[in-house]
């Protein structure tokens, strides 16, 4: 392996997706508008529903994960989705890279959103709420951080499997996998509440660790014993199933001829 | 193992079949190839024609490792266009006369993105962005987005794309599609100019066949997933049984002359009659000498080969 080709392919996907980052309004709805409409919401209901602040920062922190967590995870299904549009796809899958260099490339991209959109929300949550996301510390907020990251790089994964298993019919998946983890993964309250099959799904996704260790940091007892080991665990099989998927999507879209028709 | 023979080919596919199926609950079938085989030489310019469905575009997207075929073998470059495809793709390249590309990038961000994908980088990439922009004249046009671009600003950045890696085959699917005669001229040359100065090889699709003449070497001619016939235009023409054409511009056509010995058919239009011969060198002396003796006033004379078009509609029925 040529490890300053592999940097290059990666870094085209980088520069690829902040050049069209950077020129497209709905982006910007993206990156800004909807986090600052969830975070503003979820905090105005916080008061009228008058939490005690230990119960405000629980949801504020899912709040943010989730606004966190999905723009990283479109970011990486732009990885095809921005191909699928300007049907431009088969130039790609005709070039000697592998999926890797599309998936980091984005996910890299993805990772500087959230970056982003994480620092805004803490500031606005702090102004606004008197929420400190930054309480827990450097090293927790980094690692809170990554595992947001890792979550969404699984699932934006999993979204570009399915377009190049549906073709433009799964692009609602890129949003509405979303809601998925909303509801499993306790953004807005614990996963102990939920009903027992629904507990065990929960604790199948990696963001429902990195949300528990980050809550340990504001006084809620944690409900697993490793949950960051955990979450880095359960993450890694995911990243290798879901680039499976990826692989397997892909071989079939050059069998079905997939991939020629998304670039007509 | 390939032969020392299959070396000297750019393109090697044998019996080459592809069958689209789609639908969950009923599924259809729609067979692209059955059985396609063509050798293609190094540095050669090689054109398919067909009508539309005829399964050109599978056949490129098969020899472009962009579909797998079904059944039969292709090697690109020495290369198995399924085992190998990896090292098949950083020979070649392709480029469509319905290009497109992302929409809000610029014409210099467009070649740079793809010359990073085949590993370019700095100063090199630098180089071969800017030579691109200058030998496809898009200088003016560097900085404009892709969706501001005309029709045949964006085939020329979809050719200079498409020699981001400086190829060894290149794929041209229709590369004059649509453009005014006069781009479409300088882009017969662009093509002519990349055999002669780089030594490329390249296989394009088109309908039109005065390009195809024009430009290739050898033809091959695809209808229902199948090659019907191959070779070069003067070969096809010959294969096809065409025959020649003369014409006559006559004082009066005698009606014996569509039953002369050799003549195929007669057509009268605009004051020539034109004749189908099997052979003209042979059947042009006979006729004069007919005509001659019956005392046929012969005012004009035109011989010639029939079109490809002609080929092409024979073919196509």
């Amino acid at each position: 392996m040529n490890w300053r080709s592999e940097a290059i392919q990666v870094w085209a996907f980088v520069v690829r997706n902040l050049l069209m980052a950077s020129r497209n309004l709905f982006f910007f709805f993206e990156l800004l508008f909807w986090p600052i409409v969830g975070v503003v919401s979820i905090g105005f209901m916080t008061r009228f529903l008058h939490l005690t602040p230990e119960t405000t920062s629980f949801v504020m922190i899912g709040t943010i994960a989730l606004s966190v967590s999905q723009v990283a995870q479109l970011e990486v299904s732009y990885a095809v989705l921005l191909d699928v549009w300007s049907k431009s796809v088969k130039h790609q899958f005709m070039a000697p890279i592998g999926m890797r260099h599309m998936t980091i490339g984005s996910w890299l991209v993805g990772m500087l959103r959230g970056t982003i959109i994480f620092m805004v929300l803490a500031a606005l949550g702090w102004w606004a709420f008197g929420f400190n996301a930054l309480a827990a510390g450097p090293g927790a907020v980094a690692i809170f951080l990554f595992g947001c990251f890792l979550n969404a790089w699984v699932v934006g994964v999993a979204v570009c499997a399915l377009i190049t298993l549906y073709g433009t019919r799964a692009e609602a998946f890129a949003w509405a996998s979303v809601n998925l983890v909303l509801v499993l993964a306790g953004i807005y309250y614990p996963v102990s509440i939920l009903p027992a099959p629904a507990a065990a799904a929960a604790r199948t996704i990696p963001l429902t660790y990195f949300l528990d260790a980050y809550r340990a940091h504001y006084g809620f007892a944690s409900e697993f014993a490793t949950p960051v080991t955990t979450g880095l665990a359960l993450s890694a099989v995911y990243v290798v199933l879901a680039h499976a998927a990826f692989l397997l999507t892909i071989q079939r879209a050059r069998r079905t001829g997939l991939l020629l028709k998304l670039s007509e | 193992m390939p032969s020392p023979a299959s070396d000297a080919l750019a393109i090697d596919a044998r019996d080459v079949a592809k069958t689209f199926r789609s639908g969950w609950l009923r599924r259809r079938e729609t067979p692209a190839l059955r059985g396609v085989s063509l050798q293609v030489r190094r540095e050669a310019i090689v054109g398919l024609l067909g009508p539309n469905g005829a399964g050109k575009t599978t056949f490129l997207s098969i020899l472009a490792t962009l579909v797998t075929p079904d059944a039969g073998t292709a090697r690109v470059l020495g290369h198995d266009v399924v085992h190998d495809a990896a090292r098949v793709r950083r020979r070649i390249n392709m480029a469509s006369g319905r290009p497109s590309f992302l929409w809000s990038l610029r014409v210099a961000e467009i070649i740079a993105f793809y010359g990073r994908l085949y590993g370019l980088a700095g100063k090199p990439l630098t180089r071969r962005v800017d030579a691109l922009i200058e030998q496809f004249e898009l200088t003016t046009h560097r900085r404009a987005q892709y969706n501001e671009l005309s029709t045949g600003l964006k085939q020329r950045l979809a050719l200079a794309k498409s020699l981001v890696n400086d190829p060894e085959l290149l794929f041209l699917d229709e590369p004059t599609l649509g453009l005014d005669p006069d781009v479409s001229v300088r882009v017969r040359q662009h093509i002519r100019d990349l055999r002669r100065e780089r030594g490329m090889t390249i296989v394009l699709t088109t309908h039109y066949m005065r390009e195809a003449e024009e430009l290739c070497d050898d033809i091959a001619f695809i209808k229902a997933g199948r090659i019907l016939a191959h070779g070069t235009a003067d070969d096809l023409k010959r294969q096809i049984g065409l025959g020649d054409v003369i014409a006559f511009r006559l004082d009066r056509a005698p009606e014996w002359l569509g039953r002369a010995p050799g003549v195929l058919r007669c057509v009268s239009a605009d004051g020539w009659v034109e004749c189908t011969v099997d052979e003209a060198e042979k059947r042009l002396p006979e006729l004069l000498r007919a005509f001659y003796g019956e005392g046929v006033e012969v005012r004009g004379v035109q011989v010639r080969e029939p079109e490809l078009e002609e080929v092409f509609v024979e073919l196509a029925k």
